[in-house]
């Protein structure tokens, strides 16, 4: 099948997907987003830096809006381009990877991204490559309007890599955002996937993953949002094969009144796969948070912690952790609880010669604490940075 | 001048009265032992001395270096230099004990890893605060705590309780050094099995019984502890 039939293809089942509303978050109309913005597409790059994106990283994708910016690799074995010419130059490697783990049918979200979306980046990390800088992806949306990437990584067999993609937009512009990512970590191969939230009071966001990790294979994942969304959903799910690892961590804050339903799914269907959930939820003002977490094993371990924070009387959070087990080899267990500071905490920090605040912030920075084993020293600093951030935004 | 002095005090929990008309004192270079049996009411005159919300003082007065602080915060009195080591510190999700300590140590001038080395506790500064502990691990690292504090005066309260017989002449050791190094030479110690005497002198012994204090005396009050028990010494 030549490129335009694929695409056509890819087209007719994004069809089906148009009047499909997601079974979870709030129904966005997306037609709205779809009509051409009036500005020129323009990096800030202050407030990219402040999601921890590295412009000068030595292997980097920038988009603005739908327009690809810029991408580059000057790391051997690391392999960086727009997925448009990704389709193009290897168009039958192209079709075992790009639509093939999201189906671009799904639901309204994925059949736009299909439809109209640009951009994206194409990573692959050759056979046996270990890169310990991170890769970097920046997706900044200035004009507003809509903004589809689709975005492929594949780590080969034996490689290992740390992906960090920083996402966030102008203020006051109205975008939708939605994310279409593919990631495929193959046999002994480490995929560390980093991603760093922070839109305005107006956007919509619906990012659309799905990994397949293969046998021996490592998915650690982190994610973090960590300033004002009008409506944020995205659930994405793991495919674990034999011995295959994933770690699926995510922090999130909602404030004034945003509305947020996020989760992590991991399906193990290997022997002796295994599985961890972790996420942490903070809602100020008014805020709504849905943290939702699932693990489905046929064999394996899948453990949950599902932990949420109130920090105002309006706003609420409702966690769903579910584990389904299909045969008796599984072992799969969950841990939740939703609450406010514990004032025994606190008096006890302040015991300690703590000031009230102070005994707070040690608090909210225990709590958006996740260990993320093996990250690379300049993310992990990033992240210390994005907690900071976070906390300071919680108080 | 007594270092602190608690004078006729009764302290109410809630709704209850759980301290009737408490005297004592403690002076420079003096280490008292309060002890008793489990429910007197130790660890409630502590939290009360240091302050902890909800352990109200509903009559009498008490007073730290001259001064009255009886209606004075728990922020104030830690600031001035009372400090307190509890029983059972709560666990503190996603904050390392070196996190803590590096916290302390910035504001009162220590070094983080000769406090872990003499309570045995490096191997526990990158854990999360009290989770999976043992009881001589969480009674180390609450000592930690106390001297990175550098306290004028620490309420210590039960070092000794479950803790293994290692640990407990680990943390004797550091409660002396605490007191050697702080300036009046001074601590109160809350122990109801007296099992850290072994390795710390008292030089006064206090006996508190059902919300009231018994008997303040000598350090050979503790002998008749050991001889009688608590409820025939009553």
């Amino acid at each position: 099948m030549g490129l335009e039939n694929w695409l056509k293809e890819v087209e007719a089942r994004a069809r089906e997907g148009l009047s499909r509303a997601s079974p979870y978050g709030v129904d966005v109309d997306v037609k709205p987003f779809l009509e051409v913005k009036e500005g020129r597409p323009s990096l800030d790059e202050l407030r990219v830096k402040e999601v921890g994106v590295d412009l000068g990283a030595r292997a980097i994708y920038t988009q603005v809006d739908q327009l690809y910016f810029k991408y580059l690799s000057r790391i051997p074995g690391v392999e960086v381009m727009r997925i448009e010419d990704f389709v193009e130059s290897y168009l039958d490697e192209a079709k075992d990877y790009v639509w093939k783990l999201v189906d671009p049918g799904k639901d309204k979200y994925t059949a736009v991204a299909a439809l109209k979306g640009r951009g994206g980046y194409f990573i692959r990390v050759k056979e046996n490559t270990k890169v310990e800088e991170p890769i970097m992806a920046c997706l900044f949306m200035s004009v507003g309007g809509l903004q589809a990437p689709h975005n492929v990584v594949i780590v080969e067999k034996g490689a290992e890599a740390t992906v960090y993609t920083g996402c966030t937009i102008a203020p006051e512009v109205i975008g939708l955002h939605v994310g279409i990512s593919e990631f495929y970590v193959n046999e002994n191969a480490v995929l560390r996937f980093v991603m760093v939230h922070s839109w305005n009071k107006v956007s919509h966001v619906r990012p659309r993953t799905a990994v397949y990790v293969k046998p021996n294979g490592k998915y650690i994942s982190y994610y973090v949002n960590l300033s004002k969304v009008k409506t944020l959903q995205t659930y994405p799910v793991v495919y674990l094969s034999d011995n295959a690892y994933t770690y699926l961590a995510s922090v999130v804050l909602g404030v004034e009144d945003s509305y947020i339903d996020v989760g992590s799914a991991a399906n193990i269907d290997g022997e002796n796969a295994s599985a961890e959930i972790i996420s942490r939820s903070l809602a100020r003002d008014s805020a709504k948070i849905i943290a939702r977490a699932s693990i489905t094993a046929k064999n394996g371990k899948g453990h949950i912690d599902c932990r949420g924070l109130m920090l105002s009387d309006k706003a609420a959070i409702r966690t769903i952790p579910e584990l389904y087990a299909l045969t008796p080899n599984a072992i799969l267990t969950h841990e939740a609880s939703i609450g406010r500071l514990a004032e025994d905490e606190i008096n006890y920090l302040v015991s300690k010669g703590f000031t009230k605040e102070e005994a707070i912030a040690i608090l909210l920075r225990g709590f958006v604490s996740v260990e993320v084993k093996g990250l690379p020293q300049k993310v992990r600093e990033y992240i210390e940075t994005i907690e900071k951030l976070t906390v300071e935004k919680s108080m | 001048m007594k270092i602190l002095v608690v004078d006729n005090v009764s302290i109410g929990v809630g709704e209850k009265i759980v301290l009737k008309n408490v005297s004592m004192s403690i002076d420079r270079n003096e280490v008292l032992f309060l002890l008793g049996p489990n429910g007197a009411g130790k660890s409630t005159l502590l939290r009360a001395l240091v302050g902890f919300p909800g352990y109200n003082v509903v009559s009498g007065r008490i007073y730290f270096e001259g001064e009255d602080i009886t209606d004075s915060l728990m922020e104030v009195r830690v600031a001035k230099g009372l400090a307190l080591a509890h029983q059972l510190p709560p666990k503190l999700l996603g904050v390392k004990v070196r996190q803590l300590l590096d916290a302390l140590c910035r504001k009162n001038k220590c070094d983080v890893y000769e406090i872990a080395n003499d309570l045995g506790i490096l191997h526990l500064l990158d854990r999360e605060f009290g989770k999976g502990f043992s009881g001589g691990e969480l009674k180390r690292v609450e000592v930690a705590v106390l001297l990175a504090q550098k306290p004028k005066l620490a309420l210590i309260d039960e070092p000794d309780s479950g803790v293994d017989v290692d640990s407990i002449e680990i943390v004797a050791r550091a409660i002396k050094k605490l007191v050697d190094i702080s300036p009046y030479k001074s601590a109160i110690i809350v122990t109801h099995s007296a099992l850290i005497s072994r390795y710390i002198e008292p030089t006064k012994v206090c006996i508190l019984m059902s919300g009231t204090m018994k008997i303040c005396n000598s350090r050979d009050l503790i002998d008749e502890v050991f001889r009688h028990g608590f409820r025939e010494l009553a």
